[in-house]
């Protein structure tokens, strides 16, 4: 099971969104229960980073955590997100 | 969540993205949405955690801050008359050209995932986003508005 945060700058806006769709994209793959989800503010994510597996974020994060994360603007604009959906995929699976 | 004419400003002459901002939190708050403190929060937290989205042919903004400071969920809409910059989204090294502005005053995560989900369908929706820049009528934005975000 991977532990999966979705953080953006509030925890309350973007970020339900791309929760909202990642779910939906768990579903239709069916890999849901392989997957925990968790969605914070990333002024309250940033010192527990090290407890999941896969972060997307669509604020900007620090560079200390840079390579830790996965840009999750596409996820919510929509555009470019099939690229973001193999990242997380590959991440999965790993 | 009715959409309320006092918060749709059309050809707003701004010339920076404080000033834009400082209108609509203020409307906001005059009109009783939000706390004092929201307008300013907005400001701070756009530094931080900039909202400007790069969409084709019309640049965006969804300023917003945290709930506490909001007392009843709502949008303030602003179009402007010649786009000024913001900092975009996950990226304060480039700027968005920013021609519509939509701040959103959110309380809980729970009801807000469909507003935030409608306004990115929206933004995509290149005919509407034309008409929201052009026409100069509230009422017209507003029916827009009402029907492209499907507020009951």
């Amino acid at each position: 099971m991977k532990k999966l945060l979705i953080m953006c700058g509030t925890g309350i806006a973007t970020s339900t969104v791309v929760t909202g769709k990642v779910k939906s994209w768990l579903h239709e793959k069916n890999i849901q229960d392989r997957v925990i989800l968790h969605q914070s503010k990333i002024s309250e994510a940033i010192g527990r980073i090290d407890e999941y597996d896969i972060v997307i974020s669509t604020t900007i994060v620090p560079n200390s955590i840079k390579h830790k994360t996965i840009d999750g603007i596409p996820l919510l604009t929509g555009v470019g997100d099939d690229t973001v959906y193999e990242k997380v995929l590959k991440k999965i699976m790993k | 969540m009715q959409i309320d004419p006092n918060l749709i400003f059309i050809n707003l002459e701004v010339e920076t993205k404080e000033e834009a901002l400082g209108i609509l939190g203020s409307q906001l708050h005059i009109s009783g949405y939000v706390k004092e403190k929201f307008p300013e929060s907005v400001l701070e937290r756009e530094e931080k955690f900039p909202t400007g989205l790069h969409f084709v042919p019309y640049g965006v903004a969804i300023p917003h801050t945290d709930g506490d400071k909001v007392i009843q969920s709502q949008l303030a809409f602003a179009s402007l008359k010649k786009p000024v910059p913001f900092m975009e989204m996950g990226n304060v090294y480039k700027n968005v050209e920013v021609s519509l502005i939509f701040m959103l005053a959110l309380t809980t995560p729970k009801d807000q995932p469909i507003l935030l989900q409608k306004l990115m369908e929206m933004f995509q929706d290149k005919v509407t986003m034309n008409k929201l820049v052009l026409l100069e009528e509230t009422g017209k934005i507003m029916a827009i508005l009402q029907e492209q975000l499907d507020y009951k």
